[in-house]
């Protein structure tokens, strides 16, 4: 989960967070140069002593701002498409999830292996047990294998939501009547947080979502084998 | 990049406000290098022309150029080194679980080159 004051990106777990944040680095590295070159520019503008009033045309340097942002442009499209592409692979997953966003709630069915189906809510302030994290923690976790490709099938009963998890890069959109699809695969276990993303009334903010992503092994041991 | 820094970790220092040269992979790096490229040319270009405006941008420049090179270099180095780890990781995990069964490629290569 993100600490107070964060701004920068949550650590990855999953390959595809990974190259998100491998691309972020690299775009920031491009943004730092135009922005250093931009107040250079601007010192020279405030600094210069020249006054040429009669300047009709300056070829070389109108070449070179239209050829050099088509180059940055490109050096910043080519990894984004291919994270882009990345995303929309879908590699065999191995355990399919249907998350159905209401208001203000979550209800998720594990229907691959039998009918497991609960709803996720909010815990109330006044339900928190000593170390429980406030506005974060629901009553029901969605428990994931990690280390196995899963395929979560997103959709709403009501209004727009949106189902996010910024450690694993996953934001859908939750539309009614519209099944969207996201895969991930998740490499290291732990419980992680996210929260609606898609403005949806009163309690937008107090619908949070929480995975917690155990070893196989005891997956296989849990309620989604033995019911 | 998530967590706060604990102590003995080094602290965020961010350049121009957003860049974390700290935590960034390569970041410091380049820039330093960066940073010495722009001395370099632009000092260099004043030694022979005598024009400090003019060395100015070439010492600009030279930051801009450097910087992104060293960049492009350190990041595409270190994309080899995770991928090599990632290979590495995975054949570790598979010999743990195979050594001593019929799939363990050790026997494999070993019973292949006897024969």
């Amino acid at each position: 989960m993100a600490h107070a004051a964060q701004v920068g990106l949550q650590d990855a777990t999953s390959p595809i967070m990974e190259e998100l944040i491998t691309f972020h680095d690299h775009a920031l590295m491009i943004i730092f140069l135009i922005c250093f070159l931009v107040l250079y520019a601007l010192f020279l503008t405030l600094t210069t002593k020249l006054t040429n009033t009669n300047i009709s045309d300056a070829q070389e340097m109108e070449t070179v701002w239209t050829i050099l942002p088509a180059i940055i442009l490109v050096l910043i499209t080519l990894p984004s498409l291919r994270i882009l592409y990345m995303t929309d692979e879908v590699n065999d997953p191995s355990l399919t999830i249907k998350s159905i966003g209401h208001q203000w709630y979550w209800t998720y069915e594990y229907t691959d292996y039998g009918g497991l189906i609960f709803n996720s809510y909010m815990l109330p302030p006044l339900f928190l047990e000593p170390g429980d994290l406030r506005l974060l923690d629901v009553d029901n976790r969605v428990v994931l294998p990690i280390e196995a490709p899963i395929r979560m099938m997103i959709t709403s009963q009501d209004v727009l939501h949106s189902w996010a998890v910024p450690t694993l890069g996953l934001k859908t959109d939750a539309i009614p009547g519209r099944l969207n699809q996201t895969t991930f695969t998740a490499t290291r276990p732990g419980v992680y947080y996210g929260q609606c993303s898609e403005i949806c009334g009163a309690n937008h903010s107090f619908m949070p979502i929480v995975l917690e992503l155990i070893p196989l092994k005891i997956f296989e041991m849990g309620p989604v084998f033995t019911l | 990049m998530a967590a706060p820094p604990e102590p003995g970790e080094p602290e965020e220092r961010k350049l121009l406000g957003f860049l974390d040269v700290e935590n960034t992979p390569c970041a410091r790096h380049s820039i330093l290098y960066g940073s010495l490229g722009s001395v370099v040319a632009g000092f260099g270009h004043f030694l022979f022309t005598s024009r400090i405006r003019r060395s100015c941008d070439v010492g600009v420049g030279g930051f801009i150029l450097v910087t992104l090179g060293c960049w492009f270099h350190c990041r595409y180095n270190y994309a080899k080194q995770r991928i090599q780890e990632r290979i590495a990781r995975e054949e570790i995990k598979k010999k743990i679980l195979y050594e001593g069964t019929h799939l363990d490629p050790e026997r494999k290569h070993n019973g292949s080159s006897s024969n």
